[in-house]
Protein backbone atom coordinates (compact mmCIF):
# COMPACT_ATOMS: atom_id res chain seq x y z
CA UNK A 1 0.00 0.00 0.00
CA UNK A 2 1.73 3.45 -1.32
CA UNK A 3 0.72 6.49 0.38
CA UNK A 4 0.89 9.37 -2.06
CA UNK A 5 1.96 12.75 -1.40
CA UNK A 6 -0.94 14.49 -1.19
CA UNK A 7 -2.61 11.87 1.57
CA UNK A 8 0.50 12.54 3.09
CA UNK A 9 -0.08 16.24 3.35
CA UNK A 10 -3.74 15.86 4.16
CA UNK A 11 -2.87 14.02 7.07
CA UNK A 12 0.16 16.69 7.98
CA UNK A 13 -2.35 18.65 8.11
CA UNK A 14 -4.56 16.98 10.45
CA UNK A 15 -1.41 16.11 12.42
CA UNK A 16 -0.94 20.28 12.69
CA UNK A 17 -4.35 20.95 14.15
CA UNK A 18 -4.55 17.68 16.36
CA UNK A 19 -1.60 17.62 18.20
CA UNK A 20 -1.09 18.65 22.36
CA UNK A 21 -0.71 22.18 21.93
CA UNK A 22 -2.76 21.82 18.77
CA UNK A 23 -4.22 25.03 15.72
CA UNK A 24 -7.45 22.42 15.97
CA UNK A 25 -8.22 24.29 19.82
CA UNK A 26 -7.94 22.03 22.64
CA UNK A 27 -11.38 20.49 22.32
CA UNK A 28 -11.88 19.99 18.85
CA UNK A 29 -7.99 19.31 18.13
CA UNK A 30 -6.26 17.95 20.54
CA UNK A 31 -9.45 15.94 22.48
CA UNK A 32 -11.21 14.97 18.90
CA UNK A 33 -9.30 14.87 15.87
CA UNK A 34 -6.35 13.22 18.44
CA UNK A 35 -7.92 10.73 19.41
CA UNK A 36 -6.75 7.37 17.89
CA UNK A 37 -10.70 6.39 17.34
CA UNK A 38 -11.19 9.86 15.19
CA UNK A 39 -7.58 9.76 13.78
CA UNK A 40 -8.38 5.85 12.62
CA UNK A 41 -11.62 7.59 10.84
CA UNK A 42 -9.76 10.57 8.97
CA UNK A 43 -6.83 8.34 8.14
CA UNK A 44 -9.74 5.60 7.02
CA UNK A 45 -11.52 8.12 4.79
CA UNK A 46 -7.80 9.51 3.10
CA UNK A 47 -6.47 6.51 2.75
CA UNK A 48 -9.35 4.70 1.07
CA UNK A 49 -9.79 2.35 3.76
CA UNK A 50 -12.78 3.20 6.74
CA UNK A 51 -12.84 -0.24 8.25
CA UNK A 52 -8.85 -0.64 8.63
CA UNK A 53 -8.71 2.39 9.89
CA UNK A 54 -11.15 2.68 12.20
CA UNK A 55 -10.04 -0.73 13.60
CA UNK A 56 -6.48 0.12 14.02
CA UNK A 57 -7.76 3.26 15.31
CA UNK A 58 -9.44 1.24 18.01
CA UNK A 59 -6.60 -0.95 19.24
CA UNK A 60 -4.39 2.88 19.78
CA UNK A 61 -7.18 4.33 21.37
CA UNK A 62 -6.96 1.46 24.30
CA UNK A 63 -3.48 2.23 25.11
CA UNK A 64 -3.71 5.81 25.16
CA UNK A 65 -7.08 6.00 26.69
CA UNK A 66 -6.38 7.97 29.93
CA UNK A 67 -3.61 10.64 28.27
CA UNK A 68 -4.15 12.74 30.47
CA UNK A 69 -1.31 15.57 30.69
CA UNK A 70 -0.89 16.85 34.04
CA UNK A 71 0.95 20.11 33.99
CA UNK A 72 1.70 19.80 30.18
CA UNK A 73 4.25 16.93 30.57
CA UNK A 74 3.22 14.27 27.96
CA UNK A 75 4.25 10.73 27.62
CA UNK A 76 3.10 10.22 24.34
CA UNK A 77 2.28 12.39 21.27
CA UNK A 78 -1.31 12.35 19.76
CA UNK A 79 -0.23 13.76 16.54
CA UNK A 80 2.29 11.36 16.48
CA UNK A 81 0.23 8.48 17.02
CA UNK A 82 -3.06 9.08 15.53
CA UNK A 83 -1.05 10.51 11.96
CA UNK A 84 1.39 8.18 11.89
CA UNK A 85 1.22 5.39 13.96
CA UNK A 86 -2.03 4.35 12.28
CA UNK A 87 -1.27 5.27 8.49
CA UNK A 88 2.21 3.32 9.32
CA UNK A 89 0.36 0.36 11.24
CA UNK A 90 -2.24 0.31 8.46
CA UNK A 91 0.34 -0.14 5.68
CA UNK A 92 1.79 -2.95 7.69
CA UNK A 93 -1.25 -4.87 8.26
CA UNK A 94 -1.75 -4.67 4.44
CA UNK A 95 1.89 -6.10 4.10
CA UNK A 96 1.48 -8.65 6.70
CA UNK A 97 -1.76 -9.71 5.17
CA UNK A 98 -3.07 -9.46 8.79
CA UNK A 99 -7.48 -8.63 9.22
CA UNK A 100 -7.27 -5.54 10.96
CA UNK A 101 -10.34 -7.08 13.30
CA UNK A 102 -8.47 -10.14 14.28
CA UNK A 103 -6.51 -10.33 17.56
CA UNK A 104 -2.94 -10.36 15.25
CA UNK A 105 -3.99 -7.43 13.51
CA UNK A 106 -5.45 -5.23 16.97
CA UNK A 107 -1.81 -6.70 18.94
CA UNK A 108 0.41 -5.25 16.08
CA UNK A 109 -1.34 -2.26 15.65
CA UNK A 110 -0.62 -1.30 19.25
CA UNK A 111 2.51 -2.10 19.30
CA UNK A 112 3.40 -0.02 16.23
CA UNK A 113 1.53 3.16 17.80
CA UNK A 114 2.70 3.06 20.92
CA UNK A 115 6.57 2.88 19.66
CA UNK A 116 6.09 5.75 17.19
CA UNK A 117 3.59 7.80 20.04
CA UNK A 118 6.33 7.49 22.29
CA UNK A 119 9.29 8.87 20.14
CA UNK A 120 6.96 11.52 19.19
CA UNK A 121 7.05 13.23 22.28
CA UNK A 122 10.25 14.71 20.63
CA UNK A 123 7.49 16.61 18.76
CA UNK A 124 5.81 18.04 21.56
CA UNK A 125 8.85 19.48 22.99
CA UNK A 126 9.60 20.64 19.35
CA UNK A 127 6.81 22.79 18.78
CA UNK A 128 6.59 24.04 22.52
CA UNK A 129 9.97 25.21 22.39
CA UNK A 130 9.75 26.82 19.16
CA UNK A 131 6.31 28.47 20.23
CA UNK A 132 9.21 29.99 23.20
CA UNK A 133 10.08 32.59 20.02
CA UNK A 134 7.17 33.97 19.14
CA UNK A 135 6.46 34.08 23.04
CA UNK A 136 9.32 36.61 22.89
CA UNK A 137 7.84 38.66 20.39
CA UNK A 138 4.37 38.32 22.66
CA UNK A 139 6.10 39.76 25.21
CA UNK A 140 8.36 42.58 23.81
CA UNK A 141 5.70 43.42 22.21
CA UNK A 142 3.83 44.51 25.30
CA UNK A 143 6.50 45.56 26.89
CA UNK A 144 6.27 48.41 24.11
CA UNK A 145 2.55 49.17 24.56
CA UNK A 146 1.49 47.24 21.49
CA UNK A 147 -1.14 44.85 21.94
CA UNK A 148 -2.07 44.31 18.45
CA UNK A 149 0.59 41.70 17.58
CA UNK A 150 -0.81 39.39 21.03
CA UNK A 151 -3.39 37.77 18.44
CA UNK A 152 -0.81 37.07 15.77
CA UNK A 153 1.44 35.59 18.55
CA UNK A 154 -1.23 33.25 19.79
CA UNK A 155 -2.67 31.84 16.59
CA UNK A 156 -0.69 32.79 13.50
CA UNK A 157 2.61 32.60 14.49
CA UNK A 158 2.54 29.00 15.97
CA UNK A 159 2.07 27.49 12.73
CA UNK A 160 5.35 27.84 11.66
CA UNK A 161 6.39 25.55 14.76
CA UNK A 162 3.60 22.86 13.76
CA UNK A 163 5.03 23.20 9.73
CA UNK A 164 8.14 22.02 11.45
CA UNK A 165 7.25 19.55 14.00
CA UNK A 166 3.78 18.39 12.93
CA UNK A 167 3.70 18.44 8.91
CA UNK A 168 7.04 17.71 7.67
CA UNK A 169 7.71 14.73 10.25
CA UNK A 170 4.43 13.24 9.20
CA UNK A 171 4.61 13.84 5.45
CA UNK A 172 8.02 12.03 5.77
CA UNK A 173 7.16 9.16 7.74
CA UNK A 174 3.80 8.25 5.69
CA UNK A 175 5.79 8.61 2.65
CA UNK A 176 9.37 6.78 3.90
CA UNK A 177 6.33 4.12 5.60
CA UNK A 178 5.95 1.41 3.09
CA UNK A 179 9.59 0.82 1.92
CA UNK A 180 10.61 0.76 6.22
CA UNK A 181 7.77 -2.07 6.81
CA UNK A 182 9.21 -4.02 3.56
CA UNK A 183 12.09 -3.90 5.34
CA UNK A 184 11.35 -4.77 8.28
CA UNK A 185 9.47 -7.72 6.95
CA UNK A 186 12.14 -9.17 5.46
CA UNK A 187 14.46 -9.09 8.59
CA UNK A 188 11.87 -10.24 11.09
CA UNK A 189 10.03 -13.37 9.80
CA UNK A 190 6.37 -13.56 11.62
CA UNK A 191 7.03 -16.61 13.45
CA UNK A 192 10.29 -15.67 14.82
CA UNK A 193 11.03 -14.57 18.15
CA UNK A 194 10.92 -10.78 17.93
CA UNK A 195 7.91 -10.77 15.99
CA UNK A 196 5.90 -13.14 19.15
CA UNK A 197 7.50 -10.48 21.66
CA UNK A 198 6.30 -7.30 19.39
CA UNK A 199 2.41 -8.98 19.03
CA UNK A 200 2.64 -10.08 22.92
CA UNK A 201 3.78 -6.47 23.73
CA UNK A 202 0.68 -5.16 21.72
CA UNK A 203 -1.85 -7.79 23.32
CA UNK A 204 -0.16 -6.42 26.76
CA UNK A 205 0.06 -2.65 26.24
CA UNK A 206 -3.82 -1.76 26.79
CA UNK A 207 -3.50 -2.81 30.28
CA UNK A 208 -1.35 0.15 30.82
CA UNK A 209 -4.02 2.42 29.12
CA UNK A 210 -6.16 1.19 31.59
CA UNK A 211 -4.17 1.03 34.76
CA UNK A 212 -3.69 5.02 34.38
CA UNK A 213 -6.72 5.68 34.14
CA UNK A 214 -7.62 3.08 37.55
CA UNK A 215 -4.80 5.29 39.04
CA UNK A 216 -6.90 8.16 38.72
CA UNK A 217 -10.34 6.44 39.66
CA UNK A 218 -9.14 4.22 42.30
CA UNK A 219 -9.05 6.29 45.90
CA UNK A 220 -10.05 3.60 48.21
CA UNK A 221 -10.53 -0.32 47.87
CA UNK A 222 -13.90 -0.29 47.15
CA UNK A 223 -13.74 1.79 44.13
CA UNK A 224 -12.30 -1.34 42.96
CA UNK A 225 -15.20 -3.00 43.35
CA UNK A 226 -16.88 -0.81 40.81
CA UNK A 227 -14.12 -1.62 37.99
CA UNK A 228 -14.72 -5.47 38.74
CA UNK A 229 -18.30 -4.59 38.57
CA UNK A 230 -18.14 -3.30 34.99
CA UNK A 231 -15.39 -6.08 34.10
CA UNK A 232 -17.99 -8.50 35.23
CA UNK A 233 -21.05 -7.38 33.46
CA UNK A 234 -18.58 -7.30 30.47
CA UNK A 235 -16.55 -10.57 30.10
CA UNK A 236 -19.03 -13.00 32.32
CA UNK A 237 -22.47 -11.31 31.67
CA UNK A 238 -21.57 -10.44 27.84
CA UNK A 239 -22.90 -7.06 27.92
CA UNK A 240 -22.09 -4.29 25.43
CA UNK A 241 -20.85 -1.07 26.49
CA UNK A 242 -23.78 0.85 25.88
CA UNK A 243 -26.21 -1.19 28.18
CA UNK A 244 -23.13 -1.35 31.06
CA UNK A 245 -22.83 2.51 30.81
CA UNK A 246 -26.92 2.65 31.47
CA UNK A 247 -26.74 -0.09 34.72
CA UNK A 248 -23.79 2.11 35.71
CA UNK A 249 -25.58 5.37 35.31
CA UNK A 250 -28.06 3.52 37.89
CA UNK A 251 -25.76 3.00 40.55
CA UNK A 252 -24.18 6.50 39.89
CA UNK A 253 -27.75 7.96 40.33
CA UNK A 254 -28.49 5.87 43.68
CA UNK A 255 -24.75 7.12 45.02
CA UNK A 256 -26.07 10.66 44.11
CA UNK A 257 -29.22 10.35 46.07
CA UNK A 258 -27.42 8.82 49.45
CA UNK A 259 -24.68 11.99 48.99
CA UNK A 260 -27.37 14.97 49.02
CA UNK A 261 -29.00 13.02 51.79
CA UNK A 262 -26.10 12.87 53.46
CA UNK A 263 -25.27 16.29 53.24
CA UNK A 264 -29.03 17.50 53.70
CA UNK A 265 -28.92 15.44 57.42
CA UNK A 266 -25.30 17.32 58.19
CA UNK A 267 -26.89 20.31 57.67
CA UNK A 268 -30.13 20.08 59.62
CA UNK A 269 -28.52 19.68 62.63
CA UNK A 270 -26.85 17.97 65.94
CA UNK A 271 -29.74 15.24 66.21
CA UNK A 272 -27.66 12.87 63.88
CA UNK A 273 -24.09 13.55 65.49
CA UNK A 274 -26.15 12.01 68.53
CA UNK A 275 -27.11 8.94 66.78
CA UNK A 276 -23.30 8.26 65.55
CA UNK A 277 -22.13 8.50 68.88
CA UNK A 278 -24.82 5.72 69.77
CA UNK A 279 -23.29 3.62 67.05
CA UNK B 1 -17.26 55.57 34.60
CA UNK B 2 -19.21 52.52 34.97
CA UNK B 3 -18.93 50.17 32.43
CA UNK B 4 -20.69 47.03 31.48
CA UNK B 5 -19.01 44.27 29.31
CA UNK B 6 -21.40 43.93 26.55
CA UNK B 7 -22.63 40.18 25.54
CA UNK B 8 -20.84 40.59 22.21
CA UNK B 9 -17.58 41.03 24.03
CA UNK B 10 -18.45 38.43 26.49
CA UNK B 11 -19.05 35.56 23.82
CA UNK B 12 -15.70 36.67 22.11
CA UNK B 13 -13.51 37.01 24.84
CA UNK B 14 -15.02 33.07 25.47
CA UNK B 15 -14.26 32.08 21.62
CA UNK B 16 -10.67 33.06 22.19
CA UNK B 17 -10.24 31.29 25.32
CA UNK B 18 -12.38 28.31 23.46
CA UNK B 19 -10.12 28.27 20.47
CA UNK B 20 -6.74 29.23 21.77
CA UNK B 21 -5.90 28.49 25.18
CA UNK B 22 -2.99 26.09 23.88
CA UNK B 23 -2.25 27.52 20.61
CA UNK B 24 0.96 28.79 21.30
CA UNK B 25 1.86 26.79 24.36
CA UNK B 26 5.63 26.72 25.69
CA UNK B 27 7.20 25.05 28.79
CA UNK B 28 7.35 28.21 29.93
CA UNK B 29 4.39 30.04 29.83
CA UNK B 30 1.83 27.60 29.36
CA UNK B 31 -1.49 28.96 28.91
CA UNK B 32 -0.47 32.28 29.42
CA UNK B 33 -0.82 33.70 25.91
CA UNK B 34 -4.41 31.92 25.59
CA UNK B 35 -5.49 33.78 28.80
CA UNK B 36 -3.96 37.40 27.26
CA UNK B 37 -5.83 37.12 24.45
CA UNK B 38 -8.75 36.18 26.05
CA UNK B 39 -8.75 39.47 27.79
CA UNK B 40 -8.24 41.57 25.37
CA UNK B 41 -11.56 42.15 23.86
CA UNK B 42 -12.30 42.94 27.35
CA UNK B 43 -9.65 45.12 28.53
CA UNK B 44 -10.19 46.84 24.64
CA UNK B 45 -13.93 47.81 25.83
CA UNK B 46 -13.39 48.89 29.59
CA UNK B 47 -10.33 51.06 28.91
CA UNK B 48 -10.69 54.33 27.02
CA UNK B 49 -6.70 55.03 26.83
CA UNK B 50 -4.01 53.30 26.10
CA UNK B 51 -2.40 53.51 29.06
CA UNK B 52 -5.27 51.96 31.20
CA UNK B 53 -5.40 49.46 29.18
CA UNK B 54 -1.74 47.94 28.54
CA UNK B 55 -1.90 48.48 32.31
CA UNK B 56 -5.25 46.44 32.80
CA UNK B 57 -3.62 43.47 30.57
CA UNK B 58 -0.39 43.41 32.45
CA UNK B 59 -2.37 41.96 35.26
CA UNK B 60 -2.32 38.83 33.34
CA UNK B 61 1.00 38.37 32.28
CA UNK B 62 1.85 36.24 35.10
CA UNK B 63 1.96 32.87 34.68
CA UNK B 64 -1.42 30.66 33.89
CA UNK B 65 -1.41 26.87 33.40
CA UNK B 66 -4.87 24.27 34.58
CA UNK B 67 -6.96 22.18 32.82
CA UNK B 68 -8.34 24.75 29.74
CA UNK B 69 -12.01 23.20 29.45
CA UNK B 70 -12.76 23.40 33.38
CA UNK B 71 -10.56 26.56 33.50
CA UNK B 72 -13.00 28.96 31.60
CA UNK B 73 -14.47 29.18 34.66
CA UNK B 74 -11.61 30.83 35.82
CA UNK B 75 -11.07 33.52 32.22
CA UNK B 76 -15.07 34.60 33.63
CA UNK B 77 -14.40 35.12 37.14
CA UNK B 78 -11.64 37.48 36.22
CA UNK B 79 -14.08 39.23 33.01
CA UNK B 80 -16.26 39.84 36.14
CA UNK B 81 -13.84 40.96 38.47
CA UNK B 82 -12.13 43.19 35.53
CA UNK B 83 -15.37 44.95 35.06
CA UNK B 84 -15.64 45.66 38.93
CA UNK B 85 -11.86 46.78 39.02
CA UNK B 86 -12.52 49.00 35.52
CA UNK B 87 -15.59 50.51 37.36
CA UNK B 88 -13.37 51.74 40.74
CA UNK B 89 -14.50 48.98 43.76
CA UNK B 90 -12.24 48.51 46.51
CA UNK B 91 -9.93 45.85 46.94
CA UNK B 92 -10.03 44.43 43.30
CA UNK B 93 -6.37 45.28 42.06
CA UNK B 94 -3.74 43.09 40.28
CA UNK B 95 -3.01 41.60 43.50
CA UNK B 96 -6.33 40.54 44.06
CA UNK B 97 -7.12 38.82 40.47
CA UNK B 98 -3.68 36.99 40.57
CA UNK B 99 -4.59 35.82 43.99
CA UNK B 100 -7.57 34.36 42.82
CA UNK B 101 -6.12 32.78 40.04
CA UNK B 102 -3.04 31.29 40.87
CA UNK B 103 -5.42 30.31 44.03
CA UNK B 104 -7.47 27.90 41.51
CA UNK B 105 -5.66 26.81 39.10
CA UNK B 106 -4.39 24.35 40.96
CA UNK B 107 -7.98 22.70 42.29
CA UNK B 108 -9.01 23.29 38.75
CA UNK B 109 -6.32 21.71 36.85
CA UNK B 110 -7.01 18.56 39.50
CA UNK B 111 -10.80 18.33 38.96
CA UNK B 112 -10.35 18.96 35.31
CA UNK B 113 -7.91 16.29 34.59
CA UNK B 114 -9.58 13.68 36.40
CA UNK B 115 -13.29 14.36 35.79
CA UNK B 116 -13.31 15.79 32.14
CA UNK B 117 -10.00 13.83 30.75
CA UNK B 118 -9.77 10.95 33.02
CA UNK B 119 -13.53 9.98 33.31
CA UNK B 120 -15.73 11.95 30.65
CA UNK B 121 -13.70 11.51 27.74
CA UNK B 122 -12.96 7.86 28.43
CA UNK B 123 -16.56 6.98 28.63
CA UNK B 124 -17.64 8.83 25.69
CA UNK B 125 -14.56 6.84 23.86
CA UNK B 126 -15.69 3.43 25.84
CA UNK B 127 -19.05 3.68 24.26
CA UNK B 128 -17.84 4.99 21.01
CA UNK B 129 -15.25 2.19 20.77
CA UNK B 130 -18.37 -0.37 21.53
CA UNK B 131 -20.48 1.00 18.47
CA UNK B 132 -17.27 1.09 16.00
CA UNK B 133 -17.06 -2.54 16.59
CA UNK B 134 -16.31 -4.28 13.48
CA UNK B 135 -14.52 -1.21 11.93
CA UNK B 136 -18.45 0.99 11.57
CA UNK B 137 -17.33 4.57 11.54
CA UNK B 138 -20.28 5.26 13.64
CA UNK B 139 -18.66 5.23 17.30
CA UNK B 140 -16.17 7.58 15.80
CA UNK B 141 -19.16 10.34 14.27
CA UNK B 142 -21.09 9.53 17.53
CA UNK B 143 -17.75 10.96 19.84
CA UNK B 144 -16.70 13.94 17.61
CA UNK B 145 -20.71 14.98 17.96
CA UNK B 146 -21.15 14.24 21.87
CA UNK B 147 -18.22 15.25 22.62
CA UNK B 148 -17.82 18.48 20.74
CA UNK B 149 -20.93 19.70 22.07
CA UNK B 150 -20.55 18.96 25.62
CA UNK B 151 -17.01 20.20 25.72
CA UNK B 152 -18.45 23.50 23.75
CA UNK B 153 -21.96 24.08 25.35
CA UNK B 154 -20.53 23.04 28.92
CA UNK B 155 -17.29 25.54 29.08
CA UNK B 156 -19.96 28.72 27.90
CA UNK B 157 -21.85 27.45 30.39
CA UNK B 158 -19.07 28.09 33.18
CA UNK B 159 -17.73 31.06 31.55
CA UNK B 160 -20.68 32.71 32.32
CA UNK B 161 -21.45 31.33 35.44
CA UNK B 162 -18.32 32.39 36.13
CA UNK B 163 -18.92 35.80 35.09
CA UNK B 164 -22.08 36.31 36.79
CA UNK B 165 -21.27 34.64 39.95
CA UNK B 166 -17.56 35.41 40.22
CA UNK B 167 -15.64 33.65 43.06
CA UNK B 168 -19.00 31.64 44.04
CA UNK B 169 -19.32 29.91 40.90
CA UNK B 170 -16.12 27.68 42.24
CA UNK B 171 -18.07 26.75 45.33
CA UNK B 172 -20.29 25.08 43.01
CA UNK B 173 -17.74 23.09 41.89
CA UNK B 174 -15.72 22.13 45.15
CA UNK B 175 -18.22 22.22 47.31
CA UNK B 176 -20.03 19.76 49.40
CA UNK B 177 -22.76 18.96 46.19
CA UNK B 178 -19.95 19.19 43.52
CA UNK B 179 -18.27 16.81 45.18
CA UNK B 180 -21.40 14.57 45.51
CA UNK B 181 -21.82 14.87 41.91
CA UNK B 182 -17.82 14.39 41.30
CA UNK B 183 -17.71 10.76 43.16
CA UNK B 184 -21.04 9.50 41.28
CA UNK B 185 -19.63 10.76 37.86
CA UNK B 186 -16.04 8.80 38.97
CA UNK B 187 -18.02 5.67 40.18
CA UNK B 188 -20.09 5.53 36.55
CA UNK B 189 -16.61 5.87 34.87
CA UNK B 190 -14.56 2.93 37.47
CA UNK B 191 -17.93 1.08 35.77
CA UNK B 192 -17.70 1.68 32.58
CA UNK B 193 -14.03 1.68 32.19
CA UNK B 194 -14.20 -2.39 33.50
CA UNK B 195 -16.08 -2.90 30.73
CA UNK B 196 -13.89 -1.45 28.40
CA UNK B 197 -11.33 -3.63 29.62
CA UNK B 198 -13.07 -6.34 29.64
CA UNK B 199 -14.39 -5.50 26.08
CA UNK B 200 -11.15 -4.82 24.13
CA UNK B 201 -8.20 -6.22 26.48
CA UNK B 202 -7.24 -9.80 25.61
CA UNK B 203 -4.26 -11.20 27.25
CA UNK B 204 -3.98 -14.92 26.70
CA UNK B 205 -1.61 -18.06 28.09
CA UNK B 206 -0.91 -20.45 25.03
CA UNK B 207 0.52 -22.70 28.07
CA UNK B 208 -0.26 -26.52 27.78
CA UNK B 209 0.56 -29.43 29.53
CA UNK B 210 0.32 -32.76 28.12
CA UNK B 211 0.76 -36.17 30.02
CA UNK B 212 3.21 -38.43 28.13
CA UNK B 213 1.79 -40.04 25.35
CA UNK B 214 -1.72 -38.51 25.31
CA UNK B 215 -2.95 -36.63 22.93
CA UNK B 216 -4.87 -33.99 24.62
CA UNK B 217 -3.07 -31.77 27.05
CA UNK B 218 -4.77 -32.64 30.27
CA UNK B 219 -4.40 -28.67 31.68
CA UNK B 220 -5.12 -26.03 29.53
CA UNK B 221 -4.40 -23.10 31.19
CA UNK B 222 -6.83 -20.46 29.74
CA UNK B 223 -9.38 -22.57 30.19
CA UNK B 224 -8.71 -22.93 33.80
CA UNK B 225 -8.97 -19.48 34.39
CA UNK B 226 -12.04 -18.62 32.21
CA UNK B 227 -13.67 -21.15 34.86
CA UNK B 228 -12.36 -19.15 37.69
CA UNK B 229 -13.00 -15.92 36.11
CA UNK B 230 -13.99 -15.00 32.86
CA UNK B 231 -10.78 -12.52 31.79
CA UNK B 232 -8.90 -13.46 34.80
CA UNK B 233 -4.94 -13.12 33.22
CA UNK B 234 -6.80 -9.55 31.59
CA UNK B 235 -7.65 -8.61 35.09
CA UNK B 236 -4.56 -9.81 37.06
CA UNK B 237 -2.02 -7.65 34.50
CA UNK B 238 -4.23 -4.71 34.97
CA UNK B 239 -4.30 -4.48 38.36
CA UNK B 240 -0.38 -5.24 38.05
CA UNK B 241 -0.08 -2.39 36.19
CA UNK B 242 -2.09 -0.14 38.16
CA UNK B 243 0.31 -1.86 41.31
CA UNK B 244 2.96 -0.50 39.83
CA UNK B 245 2.20 2.67 38.43
CA UNK B 246 0.16 3.98 41.78
CA UNK B 247 2.22 2.06 44.56
CA UNK B 248 4.97 1.66 43.36
CA UNK B 249 4.98 5.13 41.52
CA UNK B 250 7.02 3.75 38.40
CA UNK B 251 6.35 6.00 35.33
CA UNK B 252 4.32 4.44 32.42
CA UNK B 253 6.59 4.35 30.13
CA UNK B 254 9.30 2.18 32.62
CA UNK B 255 6.30 -0.23 32.98
CA UNK B 256 5.62 -0.51 29.17
CA UNK B 257 9.42 -1.78 28.79
CA UNK B 258 8.84 -4.13 32.11
CA UNK B 259 6.45 -5.34 29.56
CA UNK B 260 8.07 -5.91 26.65
CA UNK B 261 10.48 -7.68 29.09
CA UNK B 262 7.91 -9.76 30.42
CA UNK B 263 6.72 -10.85 26.69
CA UNK B 264 10.26 -11.63 25.69
CA UNK B 265 10.23 -13.90 28.62
CA UNK B 266 6.74 -15.01 28.53
CA UNK B 267 7.04 -16.13 24.78
CA UNK B 268 10.64 -17.95 25.50
CA UNK B 269 9.42 -20.46 27.72
CA UNK B 270 5.62 -20.61 25.80
CA UNK B 271 3.34 -18.93 28.24
CA UNK B 272 2.83 -16.43 25.56
CA UNK B 273 2.23 -17.55 21.70
CA UNK B 274 0.37 -15.48 18.82
CA UNK B 275 0.03 -18.24 16.86
CA UNK B 276 1.43 -16.10 14.24
CA UNK B 277 1.48 -17.51 10.44
CA UNK B 278 1.70 -16.04 7.21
Amino acid sequence: MEISWLQAAILGLFACLSSMPGLGGTSFGNYTLGRPLIGGLVCGVVLGDIQSGILVGIAMQLVYIALVTPGGTVSADVRAVSYIGIPLAMIALKSYGLDAASLDGQSLAASFGTMVGTLGTVLFYGTATINLVWQHIGWKSVEDGDLSKLNIVNYVLPWISHIICSFIPVLIMCKMGAPMVDLIKEYLPMDGLAMKTLFTVGSLLPCVGIAILLKQIVVKASDFVMFFLGFTLAASLGINLVSATVIAGTFAIINYRIKMVMITKKASGSIDVDDEEDI
Amino acid sequence: MNKKISKKTLTKSFHKWYYGNLTCFSQEHMQTFGYLCAMLPIVEELYDTKEEQLKAIHTYTAFFNTEPQLGAVIVGITAGLEEARAAGTEDVDDEAINGLRAGLMGPIAGIGDSLVVGTVIPILLGIAMGMSTGGSPLGAIFYIIVWNLFAYFGMRFIFNKGYDLGGKAVEFLVGEKGEAIRESITMLGAIVIGAVAASWVSVKTAFTMTAAGAEEPFLVLQDTFDSVYPGFLSAGVIVFCWYLLAKKKISPLKVMLLLVVIAFIGVLIGFFDPNLQY
